[in-house]
C-alpha cells in the first residue's frame, strides 16, 4: 500500500507532507523549494516558480489565486470582486460557475488546480520512489459544500484518490498534536500570502469541530512588503526627487531587498539596505543606503496588524467565548515570524502562542498526521524512547567505555568485543555503567556480574562478545560470552532509563561541567595503558629473541623498559608518551633483526582501540 | 465454550496481523530512509557551495556595477579570477540576451517594446550549478506593441 500524502493546496503557496518513520517529513517540490507558488499557466502546461517567472510576461494566461474562484458562482460577490484587479479572464461557465479562460479556453478552477496537485504528486512520487495514489487535502473553514467539492474533484482530476478534506486550522491543530493534550479551546491565526484566517476550534468527542471563522480575504504578507517598499521609495524620492517605482528593474531589487530586510528584523533590530547603481540620477548613477530599524518597520506595518484584530474579536463573539476561554492559540503562515505579530496577539490572549512547527508547514503537517492516521500508521501514536545518558562498561584503567551513547532511540542492541587485561586470565568482571563522565568511578553502576571459564591464554587474545539489549520497557540485559568457549553470563537491569528528567540534567552538567578535566585524566590513562602494553610487548620481545638479538640493542630495549616502568605511575602524560615511543623504537630494531635472522616477532597489540577489561579473578561475584 | 476461543483466536490473529503490519511498515521506512540519507549525502556533497554561492551572487553583481561604471583594470583582472573560480566549481552563467526566453531559467520583470518573447535586456544574471538553476535570471522580454 502507497503513502497518503498531505496537501496545504493554498492561495498563494502550497505545500505537501508525507508520514515517514512516525513522524510528518515536508516534501520538497523538485526546484528545492519547501512550498510550490499555486500558479499555474494551463496552455503551455507549467505550474509553480517556472510559472510565476512569466507572469509579467503573459499576465492574460498566468493563473494566480484560483482558490479565490474554487467552486464559486460567476455571480458570487467575490467573484465579481476578484475580476476587477485579477489579470487573467473570467467567465460563467456551466451552471453559472466561475471558470477562467485563457486564449480562447475555458478551464474550470478545479482543472487549474489540479496541475498544482499533479505537480505536487510528481515531486511526492519522484521523492518517495514510488506511485501516490492517496490524498489528504485542505481548505478553509469556512468552504461551503460546492467549495469541497471541487477541491475533491482537483485531486481526482490529477490522479489522487482524496481519501479526506479536512479544515486548515484542524490541521494545524493535528500538527501540535492538540487532541492529546485534550486542549478543549483553540484559536487558529493564519496570516498567508495574500489572506487572513482566524478560527476558533472546540474538542467534542476527540475531533475538532469548528465553532466560528473570520477573516480578511485581501489581507496578507503582499500587503505588508508592499508598504515597506512604499515607504522606502518614499524615503528615497524624499532624497533625491526620483520614484523608484516607476522603473521595473528598480522596483524588483526594491521589493526582494525589502523582503530580505522584513526577514531580517524578525531576528535583528536593524538591516541595512544596500542597493548600489539602483537608478540614474542627472549627476550620475545613484546608489539607495538606508538603515531600518524593527520599530521603525513595526510601526509600518502597525495599521495592518492593527487590521487582524477585529476579525479576531468578531469571531470570539461569534463563537460566544472571552480571550480566557481559549486555551491554545496556534500560529499559521509566514507573517506570523514577525515579532510585532506574536507579541500582538501574545498580549491579546494572554498567553504563550504555538509556533514551534514551521507556520509556511505546520498545515501540510497536520494534512499528513490525517493521513497517517487513515493509512492505519499512528493509530495510537508509537512514542518511542531514548535512553537518557549513556550506557557503557568499565574497562582498563578505570575507564568508562560507552556502548550506547545518550538519546539512542530504543528498543536496540549493540555489542562489542572485549578481552582479557592478563595473561591467563579466565575471568572478566563487567560493571554496567551509566552517565556521560569517562572515568568510570564518576558514573553510576548499575550492576556487575561475572564471566569466568574463559581458557587461559596471553592478554588480549580471549574474545568476549558484551551485548547490551534495551527492549521497549526500557530494561536492559547485558550479556558476555567467550567466544571460543561458548560460556555466557548475564545481568537483567530495570529502570536503567526510570531517571527523573531532573536527574539527567544533573549528570548531563556535571559532564560538561568537568569535561576537560575529564578528558585529560582519560587521556592520561590510555597513555598509560597504551605504556603498560609496550613494556609487555617488549618483555617477550627480548624472551623470544633470546640469542638471535644483538647484545646492544637488547639493552637499549631493557634500559628503555627500566625507564618506563620507573614513571608509569607518577610520569606525566607527555613523558609517558615519549618514552613509550623510545620504548617502541627499540623493540622494533630487535624485531628487524629477529626477522632478517628468520622469526617471528610477537606481535604488537594494535594502537588505541584496544579495549580491555580490569583484571579481576574474584570468583562468584554476586550478580544482582 | 469453543466459540468463545474462536473468538479470541481471531482477536488474537487480527493483533499479529496488525503488529506484523506496523513491523513490516517501519522497517520499511527505515529502509526507505536509509536510502535517502544516502542520496542526500551525495546531494549534499555536490551542492554543499549552493548556499553560499547563492549569498555571494548578489555581491558578484555589485562588483559587475561598479566595474560596469569604473572600468577599473584591477577591479576586472579580479573579477575575471572570480569567474575562473567559479567555473571550477561547474557554476556558469547564463546567457540570456538575444535568446528566447525560457520561464524554466529566466524570471520576466517588464515586458518592452521589442521581438516577440526574445529577452531584450538582462537585468540580473543568471547562473547554473551542475546543470542545475541556481539562481534564475531576471530579463526584460519584447512585445511587438
Amino acid at each position: 500500500m502507497s503513502k497518503i500524502i498531505g496537501i496545504d493546496l493554498g492561495t498563494t503557496n502550497s505545500c505537501v507532507s508525507v508520514m515517514e518513520g512516525g513522524a510528518p517529513k515536508v516534501i520538497y517540490s523538485a526546484e528545492g523549494r519547501n512550498v510550490i507558488p499555486s500558479v499555474v499557466d494551463p496552455v503551455k502546461n507549467i505550474v509553480g516558480d517556472v510559472a510565476k517567472h512569466q507572469m509579467v510576461l503573459n499576465p492574460k494566461s498566468t493563473v494566480f489565486s484560483v482558490k479565490r474562484l474554487m467552486g464559486r458562482k460567476y455571480s458570487d460577490k467575490s467573484v465579481q470582486g476578484d475580476i476587477k484587479w485579477l489579470p487573467y479572464a473570467i467567465k460563467a461557465g456551466k451552471s453559472d460557475m466561475a471558470v477562467i479562460e485563457v486564449e480562447g479556453r475555458q478551464f474550470t478552477p478545479q482543472e487549474i488546480s489540479a496541475k498544482i496537485l499533479s505537480k505536487i504528486k510528481a515531486d511526492a512520487e519522484h521523492y518517495l520512489g514510488g506511485t501516490v495514489k492517496q490524498a489528504v487535502i485542505t481548505v478553509p473553514a469556512y468552504f461551503d459544500d460546492s467549495q469541497r467539492q471541487a477541491t475533491k474533484q482537483a485531486g481526482e482530476i490529477a490522479g489522487l484518490e482524496v481519501m479526506r478534506i479536512i479544515n486548515e486550522p484542524t490541521a494545524a491543530a493535528l500538527a501540535y498534536g492538540l487532541e492529546k493534550k485534550n486542549a478543549h479551546t483553540i484559536a487558529v491565526y493564519d496570516l498567508g500570502g495574500g489572506t487572513f484566517d482566524i478560527s476558533i476550534l472546540e474538542l467534542g468527542e476527540g475531533v475538532y469541530e469548528v465553532k466560528a471563522t473570520n477573516g480578511d480575504t485581501h489581507l496578507g504578507g503582499d500587503d505588508f512588503d508592499k508598504v515597506i517598499v512604499d515607504y522606502i521609495a518614499d524615503e528615497f524620492k524624499k532624497e533625491h526627487a526620483i520614484d523608484l517605482r516607476k522603473d521595473a528593474q528598480a522596483l524588483q531589487r526594491l521589493r526582494d531587498a525589502a523582503e530580505k530586510a522584513k526577514i531580517e528584523l524578525s531576528s535583528s533590530v536593524q538591516a541595512e539596505l544596500n542597493l548600489p547603481f539602483i537608478t540614474q540620477g542627472k549627476d550620475g548613477p545613484l546608489h539607495l543606503v538606508m538603515k531600518l530599524s524593527r520599530a521603525k518597520l513595526e510601526s509600518i506595518v502597525d495599521d495592518l496588524i492593527k487590521r487582524t484584530i477585529e476579525p479576531v474579536k468578531k469571531c470570539l463573539a461569534d463563537a460566544k467565548i472571552k480571550t480566557s476561554d481559549v486555551n491554545e492559540i496556534i500560529m499559521v503562515g509566514g507573517m506570523t515570524r514577525m515579532p510585532k505579530v506574536i507579541e500582538t496577539m501574545k498580549s491579546f490572549f494572554g498567553k504563550d502562542l504555538n509556533r514551534s512547527v514551521n507556520p509556511d508547514e505546520v498545515v501540510a503537517v497536520g494534512a499528513a498526521v490525517q493521513a497517517g492516521v487513515l493509512a492505519g500508521d499512528v493509530k495510537d501514536v508509537v512514542l518511542l524512547d531514548v535512553t537518557p545518558l549513556t550506557l557503557g562498561v568499565e574497562t582498563l584503567g578505570g575507564v568508562s567505555t560507552p556502548l550506547i551513547a545518550r538519546n539512542t532511540t530504543i528498543p536496540t542492541t549493540k555489542s562489542e568485543i572485549f578481552s582479557t587485561a592478563a595473561d591467563n586470565q579466565t575471568s572478566v568482571e563487567i560493571n554496567v555503567l551509566q552517565g556521560e563522565r569517562p572515568m568510570a568511578g564518576d558514573n553510576k553502576s548499575l550492576g556487575r556480574f561475572v564471566l569466568s571459564g574463559i581458557p587461559a591464554a596471553p592478554r588480549g587474545v580471549p574474545q568476549v562478545e558484551v551485548s547490551f539489549d534495551i527492549d521497549a520497557s526500557g530494561i536492559l540485559n547485558v550479556s558476555a560470552k567467550d567466544k571460543a568457549s561458548g560460556k555466557e553470563s548475564k545481568i537483567t537491569i530495570t529502570g536503567s532509563t526510570g531517571l527523573s528528567k531532573d536527574e539527567v540534567e544533573k549528570m548531563q552538567k556535571e559532564a560538561e561541567a568537568h569535561a576537560a578535566e575529564d578528558l585529560d585524566r582519560k587521556e592520561k590513562i590510555e597513555v598509560r595503558n597504551k605504556a603498560d602494553n609496550i613494556i609487555y610487548v617488549a618483555e617477550k620481545t627480548l624472551k623470544d629473541a633470546g640469542s638471535k638479538a644483538n647484545d646492544e640493542d637488547k639493552k637499549a630495549v631493557e634500559e628503555k623498559i627500566k625507564a618506563l616502568k620507573d614513571i608509569l605511575e607518577s610520569g606525566t602524560k607527555e613523558d609517558l608518551e615519549a618514552k613509550t615511543s623510545e620504548l617502541s623504537d627499540a623493540v622494533q630494531k630487535v624485531g628487524a633483526s629477529m626477522y632478517s635472522q628468520g622469526q617471528t616477532p610477537p606481535a604488537e597489540e594494535p594502537k588505541a582501540e584496544e579495549k580491555k577489561d580490569e583484571k579481576k579473578v574474584e570468583e562468584g561475584e554476586v550478580v544482582s | 465454550m469453543k466459540k468463545h476461543t474462536d473468538e479470541q483466536k481471531r482477536e488474537l490473529q487480527k493483533q499479529v496481523e496488525t503488529w506484523k503490519s506496523k513491523y513490516m511498515r517501519a522497517l520499511a521506512d527505515y529502509q526507505n530512509l536509509e536510502k535517502r540519507t544516502f542520496a542526500e549525502k551525495e546531494e549534499t556533497r555536490r551542492f554543499a557551495v549552493q548556499i553560499f554561492l547563492e549569498r555571494l551572487l548578489p555581491v558578484l553583481d555589485t562588483l559587475e556595477q561598479v566595474h560596469k561604471h569604473t572600468n577599473d583594470q584591477g577591479l576586472s583582472l579580479a573579477l575575471k579570477e572570480l569567474n575562473v573560480l567559479l567555473s571550477e566549481y561547474n557554476v556558469e552563467k547564463m546567457k540570456t540576451a538575444g535568446t528566447k526566453f525560457n520561464p524554466h531559467v529566466m524570471e520576466c520583470i517588464e515586458v518592452v517594446t521589442g521581438e516577440d518573447d526574445v529577452v531584450i535586456k538582462e537585468i540580473l544574471a543568471g547562473y547554473k550549478m551542475h546543470g542545475k538553476v541556481l539562481r534564475a535570471a531576471k530579463v526584460k522580454v519584447g512585445r511587438k506593441q
